[in-house]
């Protein structure tokens, strides 16, 4: 029981610190920049007076260590700059789009995880079937599919043939949480399509490893059935990289979330990050990018948390 | 009920080498297209023809024309040129970097190889195309920063494949022996280790294609990268998306294209590894 809170004491002190460096990272990133932030926007009113004025306004010319701590103190407290292009709160800009990206993610998760898993199960036990072969075949074939591509297909056939939901015809959570989620699911399954395929790929191939070990034998040979084989032990091990793996796809499907938004015209935090970028609005570009590292070092925090619940011995007392 | 049944996975042993095969094909269709489009198109990929507008595929028009009257074939043909041609400095910055990250912290270890590992595995878990998003921001959206950006992007994960690698062979024999007959640290590193770790890291390059790929089209798609009226293929998507109804084609053909070429690098991949 000590073990387990020293291990967990030791990933969120690994968690903290990492936080720390990418941040900084972020921060330097955007600092190497070429080009003066005062003279872009002033434009063609840029003399040097008014250059220096606002750099003071801006806090530029202050040194490179007091600007990161500044910085990264406003955005612990929520503060995360003024948008060039809008001149508005960053917080402002992205508060709102946050739900749609993330609710996006999770339902792809969700889906991935609630076809995923029983599929691969049910493929390992039947390893070398014809079921387990088309289902082979077919894996390899929805792997490669990129997500927008597959996004345009459900476009087409569920949107504009079979008329189930209506292209372009999103819904803020504001006006109707159910017809906000009733249009996510449509550009959720883009997004976790090529998922299922790749996580019921790995769990099959994990099973059929673990199967071979020598514990497996001693299992059956205690008289147990195949199901209790599977269920009580193999799956057990079977799922450790299989767990690692859901932590990575979790961090892709929201990279994949920003392109399949723009398939489905929704208008969450991909389309600010976009048009950020083309205005080279450096703040609210720099407050997305940070926001999913930081959610990208907390999932992989859980997934240490998990993977140490699964198997005790990794990172134990030594 | 059946007990869990291992042999049978030689049957899977057969079938991946007709992966190889069928991936290798695809491959070499792929890349023939792209030297007879250096050459060769049947029609001015940028050429725009009134009356052609969304035509319907033909004999004349293998997969119809977009809005203003283009062929698609030929710009799918110059639309794989350029997919290929960006993919391939990618990996290309990719392994080259990764290679000399990898090698040197694997080989030599220590403080240095700590430092820079952890902060290659915090860019490791960040999603690559948001990896590119951030270098593109910094850069601006041209061709050439696209093949920076995700070259940048794929490094980490070039490092640490080759860094296990150098740990695994620093150990053995060959390498103390080379040591103890006065080799420098700088020829074991190329000449005496590099060669055994190359099945290994072919398997990694195609694996590096295969996203590659995919991220082009995924960038591209977004309108960052290729530009207009140069043709690419998740540009083409996007520019017939709005046409879907009446024009499909136009945004079904490039897809499959795309998705013929990951699939072909995926196979391919997942062969080579099964040959180990």
């Amino acid at each position: 029981m000590k073990s387990n809170l020293i291990y967990f004491a030791k990933k969120l002190l690994v968690m903290i610190v990492t936080l720390i460096a990418v941040s900084f990272l972020v921060f330097l990133a955007f600092e190497i920049i070429p080009g003066d932030v005062a003279v872009s926007q002033l434009g063609t009113e840029a003399t040097p007076e008014r250059v220096a004025a606002l750099r003071h306004e801006l806090g530029l010319d202050r040194p490179f260590l007091v600007r990161y701590g500044d910085w990264i103190l406003s955005y612990i407290k929520g503060d995360f700059g003024t948008s060039y292009s809008y001149h508005i709160p960053v917080s402002s800009m992205i508060a709102q789009k946050i739900p749609i990206t993330l609710a996006m993610s999770l339902i792809a998760f969700v889906i991935t995880i609630a076809i995923s898993l029983p599929l691969g199960v049910e493929m390992a036990k039947r390893v070398g079937s014809k079921v387990d072969k088309c289902v082979y075949t077919a894996n390899q074939v929805v792997m490669s599919v990129p997500e927008f591509f597959l996004g345009i297909i459900i476009t087409y056939v569920f949107g504009l043939v079979l008329h189930w939901f209506k292209p372009g015809g999103y819904v803020s959570y504001n006006v109707s949480f159910g017809r906000f989620i009733g249009y996510l699911i449509f550009p959720s399954i883009a997004i976790a399509f090529p998922k299922i395929a790749m996580t019921v790929k790995l769990l099959r191939s994990s099973i059929i490893t673990e199967s071979k070990k020598d514990y497996v034998r001693t299992a059956y040979s205690r008289g147990n059935s195949t199901t209790q084989v599977l269920y009580k032990h193999v799956l057990r091990n079977a799922m450790i990289p299989v767990v690692t793996f859901l932590g990575m796809v979790f961090t892709n499907m929201i990279a994949g979330s920003i392109v399949v938004e723009q398939v489905f015209n929704i208008p969450g935090l991909g389309r600010i990050l976009l048009t950020s970028i083309s205005n080279r609005d450096y703040p609210v570009t720099q407050a997305i990018i940070l926001l999913i590292a930081a959610l990208v070092i907390v999932v992989n925090f859980i997934v240490d948390i998990i993977y140490h619940i699964l198997d005790p011995r990794v990172g134990g007392d030594k | 009920m059946k007990k869990l049944n291992i042999k049978n996975i030689k049957i899977n042993g057969r079938k991946i080498n007709s992966n190889m095969v069928i991936g290798a094909s695809i491959l070499l269709v792929l890349t023939i297209v792209v030297l007879v489009s250096l050459f060769y198109t049947p029609f001015d990929p940028e050429g725009m023809n009134v009356s052609l507008k969304n035509a319907k595929p033909s004999m004349t028009h293998f997969f119809g024309c977009d809005q203003f009257g283009r062929d698609t074939f030929s710009r799918v043909m110059v639309g794989i040129r350029n997919t290929f041609l960006i993919s391939v400095a990618t990996v290309f910055i990719g392994v080259v970097f990764g290679m000399i990250i990898g090698s040197v912290c694997g080989y030599f270890g220590g403080m240095v190889d700590e430092i820079l590992m952890r902060i290659n595995d915090a860019l490791y878990a960040f999603p690559s195309v948001l990896l590119a998003l951030v270098v593109i921001s910094l850069l601006g959206t041209k061709t050439t920063n696209v093949m920076i950006a995700l070259g940048i992007a794929f490094i980490p994960s070039f490092a640490r494949m080759v860094r296990g690698e150098y740990i695994k062979q620093k150990e053995m024999d060959y390498v103390k022996k080379a040591r103890l007959i006065g080799a420098s640290h700088f020829r074991i590193i190329f000449v005496h280790i590099l060669p055994n770790i190359t099945p290994v890291l072919l398997t990694s390059v195609i694996i590096g294609f295969n996203n590659a790929v995919l991220a082009e089209a995924g960038l591209s798609y977004l309108g960052i990268g290729v530009q207009p009226p140069d043709a690419s293929l998740g540009r083409m998507l996007s520019e017939s998306q709005s046409l879907l109804f009446t024009n499909p084609w136009c945004a079904i053909f490039p897809g499959l294209v795309i998705l013929l070429l990951v699939l072909g690098f995926a196979l391919l991949s997942e062969g080579l590894s099964s040959e180990e």
